[in-house]
C-alpha cells in the first residue's frame, strides 16, 4: 500500500503515518486488550494495602517502587500480543517481505503500544498514589518518570515479543528475556521517585529515562525487526 | 529520489538523531550528583541539606573512634583531607571497619552537624599486600594519605 | 593462490566434523592443564599466600572470585562473538559454540556473585548491595538464563540459534558497563586490582598464585567449552556419516 502511494516520492515516509493509524484504530478496537493490563495493575495495587496492612508510613515508603514494579509488570502482560495477530493471520510475514523498513513498522506498533498501555498508566498513577499514600512531593515526579520509562518498556518489550512470537506457549520466557533490560528503567524511575520525595531535585535521572528512551527508539525497531525475520522465516 | 531509498534515509536520520539525543542526555545526568554522596568538605562548605537521606565517605580519623561503655553507641570522625565530620552510629560495625581506613556512611544530617547514620559499610580498596610489606611501606592507614574514596 | 587457500581453511574451521575431529585429541590435554594449574593455584593461594595487612585471611576467595568474573564476562564475548559469526556466515559450528557457551557461562556467573556475597559480609558489612558493579553482574546472569531459555523454547534448531544469536548480541552492551561500573559510579565494589596499562596493586606473592588460577580457569573453560560443544555437535548431526562413525568407535 505505501509503496503505490508515492510514486513521485515526496511524500515522507509514507508507510509510517498509515500505519500508525492503524494500529491505533486496531488497538482502540480490543478495548478489552487495554482494559486488562491496567486492571491488573489497578487491582493489584488496591490489595496492597490490605496485603501489608494500612500503617500510612509504610505504605509511603512502598509507594513508589510498588506503582513502578506493578507497571513493569503491566506492561510485560500486554508485550505478548503485540505481533501475535498480525503472525498469525500472516501479515507479519508481509511487513517483513515488503521493501519498507520494518523499522518504522516496529516503531509504529511500539508508539502505539505505548499509547494504549503506557501512557494510561502514568494517567492513572496520580489516583494509585493517593491510595498507597505516596508523599505529596512525588506525584509529579511519579507520572513523568512514568511517561519516559514505560515508553522505554514498550520500545524494548517488543524486542521479546518478536523473539517469542513464533512460540506457541511462550509463557514467562518473554518476561525473563526482556527483565535484564527492563532494569535500569526500574533502577532510574525509582531513584528518580525516591529522589523527588527526598526532596532532591530529579532531573538527572529524568534525563537518564531520557536517554535510555532514546537509545532504545533508535536500537530496539532494528533488533524487533531481525527478530521478526528470524520468526516469520520457513 | 527512490521511495525505497528515501525510507532508509529516514531510517538513518533517527538512527542519528536518537543516538546523539541518548548522547546528550546521559552527559547532562552524569553531572548532576545522582548519588547524594557527599565529601566532608561539602558538609564544611554547608552544602549538604539537613534532615534528609545522603551518602558520605572518608577517612576514619585515628583517635575520633570512642565507643560507649554500656551501649553499641559509637561515635567517630571521617575526613577528606581538608574537613571532618562527626558520626554517630549505634548498630555493629563491620569487621574492616578501622581507624585510617575508608568507610562510606548512611544517613541523616542532624542540625548540630553530625551525621546520624543508619548503615556504616567499611570500604576497601583495591590494594592487596601482606603485612610484613605494609608495615615496611608504613602504609597501616591505607587513606591518610589522601586516596580516592 | 594464498586468498584462496586462506579462505578454505576458514571453511574447513566452520566443518563439524573437522573440529570433532581435531579437537578429540585436545580435551585430555586441555583437562591436564586445568587440574594441574588449578590445584597449583588453589594450594599456593589457599595454603602459602601470605595474608593480606587488612583483610587477613578472607581475602583469600579472592582466588576463586577473580577468575570466575573474568571468565563470565570473556564467556559472555565467545557466546556473542560466536552468535554474530554463525548470522553473519551463517556457520553451523560457530551456533553450536554459542549455545555451549552460556550455561557454562551462567555457572561462572553465579560463582562469581556467590563469593563475591561471602566476601562481603565480613568485610564490607553485607553479603549484598544494590551498587552498580554487582547490579549489572546479576543482569548479566539473567541475560544467560535468558539466552539459555529462548534456547530450548523453539522446534527447530536453525531458528533457535538465530533467536539466541539476536539476544546475545543486544545484551553484549552490559559488559563494558560491567567492567567500567566501579569507575563511572561511586560503587562500593573497589576499582580494577589487575591493570593493564600500570603496575597492578597487588603484591608479587599473591599475584601469581592469581594468574595461576586465572590461567587454570581459561583452560577449564576451554576444557568443558569444547566438550560441550562436540555433545551439541553429535547432537545435531546425528543424521550423518560421521556421527556413525564416530560413535561406533568410541564403543
Amino acid at each position: 500500500m505505501s509503496m503505490l502511494d508515492a510514486p513521485t516520492g515526496r511524500r515522507v515516509a509514507p508507510g509510517f503515518g498509515v500505519l500508525f493509524k492503524t494500529e491505533l484504530l486496531l488497538a482502540l478496537r480490543h478495548r478489552a486488550d487495554i482494559a486488562n493490563p491496567l486492571l491488573f495493575f489497578v487491582t493489584v495495587l488496591a490489595l496492597l494495602p490490605l496485603g501489608v496492612g494500612p500503617e500510612p508510613a509504610l505504605l509511603a515508603k512502598m509507594a513508589s517502587g510498588m506503582i513502578w514494579v506493578m507497571a513493569l509488570l503491566a506492561t510485560l502482560l500486554s508485550q505478548e500480543s503485540l505481533f501475535r495477530g498480525d503472525f498469525e493471520n500472516g501479515s507479519l510475514e508481509q511487513m517483513a517481505l515488503s521493501p519498507q523498513p520494518l523499522y518504522f513498522a516496529v516503531l509504529a506498533k511500539s508508539m502505539v503500544h505505548w499509547m494504549v498501555t503506557g501512557l494510561p498508566l502514568a494517567l492513572l498513577s496520580p489516583l494509585l498514589g493517593l491510595m498507597l499514600n505516596l508523599p505529596a512531593a512525588g506525584y509529579l515526579c511519579l507520572f513523568f518518570s512514568l511517561l519516559l520509562g514505560s515508553a522505554s518498556l514498550s520500545l524494548v518489550g517488543a524486542v521479546g515479543a518478536a523473539l517469542t512470537v513464533a512460540l506457541s506457549r511462550p509463557g514467562l520466557l518473554l518476561a525473563l528475556i526482556v527483565m535484564p533490560l527492563y532494569v535500569p528503567v526500574l533502577i532510574f524511575g525509582t531513584g528518580a521517585v525516591q529522589a523527588a520525595i527526598d526532596g532532591y531535585g530529579y532531573s538527572a535521572q529524568l534525563a537518564v529515562l531520557a536517554a535510555y528512551l532514546a537509545a532504545a527508539a533508535a536500537l530496539a525497531p532494528l533488533a524487533a525487526a531481525g527478530a521478526i525475520r528470524i520468526s516469520t522465516e520457513t | 529520489m527512490h521511495p525505497a531509498r528515501k525510507q532508509r534515509l529516514i531510517l538513518v536520520i533517527f538512527l542519528v538523531v536518537f543516538s546523539s539525543a541518548a548522547v546528550g542526555f546521559i552527559t547532562y545526568a552524569m553531572r548532576n550528583n545522582m548519588d547524594y554522596f557527599y565529601a566532608p568538605s561539602a558538609f564544611a562548605a554547608g552544602e549538604v541539606p539537613f534532615d534528609k537521606r545522603i551518602r558520605a565517605g572518608g577517612c576514619v580519623l585515628p583517635g575520633s573512634v570512642k565507643r560507649a561503655p554500656d551501649s553499641l553507641d559509637v561515635r567517630f570522625a571521617i575526613t577528606d583531607g581538608k574537613a571532618e565530620l562527626q558520626v554517630v552510629f549505634d548498630k555493629i560495625l563491620p569487621d574492616l571497619f578501622a581507624e585510617g581506613e575508608a568507610a562510606v556512611v548512611t544517613g541523616r544530617l542532624l542540625q548540630d552537624g553530625t551525621l546520624r547514620a543508619d548503615q556504616v559499610l567499611a570500604k576497601h580498596d583495591e590494594n592487596y599486600t601482606p603485612p610484613e610489606v605494609a608495615e615496611s611501606m608504613h602504609d597501616k592507614a591505607s587513606c591518610a594519605g589522601g586516596a580516592k574514596i | 593462490m594464498e586468498v584462496f587457500l586462506a579462505w578454505q581453511w576458514f571453511h574447513r574451521l566452520g566443518s563439524p566434523r573437522w573440529f570433532y575431529q581435531k579437537t578429540g585429541a585436545w580435551l585430555p590435554w586441555l583437562a591436564l592443564a586445568s587440574a594441574v594449574l588449578l590445584a597449583t593455584g588453589a594450594v599456593w593461594g589457599l595454603g602459602f599466600a601470605p595474608e593480606d595487612a587488612k583483610q587477613g585471611n578472607s581475602y583469600r576467595i579472592i582466588y576463586i572470585h577473580v577468575p570466575a568474573a573474568f571468565l563470565a564476562l570473556a564467556g559472555y564475548y565467545i557466546m556473542a562473538v560466536g552468535g554474530a559469526i554463525g548470522l553473519i556466515w551463517k556457520m553451523k559450528l560457530s551456533f553450536a559454540v554459542m549455545r555451549a557457551a552460556a550455561p557454562i557461562g551462567a555457572v561462572l556467573t553465579f560463582i562469581a556473585l556467590f563469593t563475591g556475597a561471602l566476601w562481603g559480609k565480613p568485610t564490607w558489612g553485607t553479603y549484598w548491595v544494590w551498587d552498580a558493579r554487582i547490579t549489572s553482574m546479576l543482569i548479566l546472569l539473567f541475560l544467560y538464563i535468558g539466552v539459555i531459555a529462548l534456547g530450548r523454547a523453539f522446534a527447530r534448531e536453525q531458528v533457535a540459534d538465530k533467536a539466541c544469536a539476536l539476544l546475545a548480541l543486544v545484551g553484549t552492551v552490559n559488559i563494558p558497563i560491567i567492567y567500567k561500573s566501579v569507575d563511572w559510579w561511586f560503587t562500593l565494589h573497589q576499582p580494577a586490582t589487575i591493570r593493564l596499562t600500570k603496575a597492578s596493586s597487588i603484591d608479587p606473592s599473591m599475584f601469581y598464585p592469581l594468574l595461576t588460577m586465572i590461567a587454570g580457569f581459561y583452560c577449564f573453560y576451554a576444557w568443558t567449552l569444547i566438550a560441550h560443544t562436540r555433545v551439541l555437535l553429535l547432537q545435531r548431526e546425528w543424521r550423518t556419516q560421521w556421527v556413525r562413525e564416530a560413535l561406533v568407535e568410541e564403543k
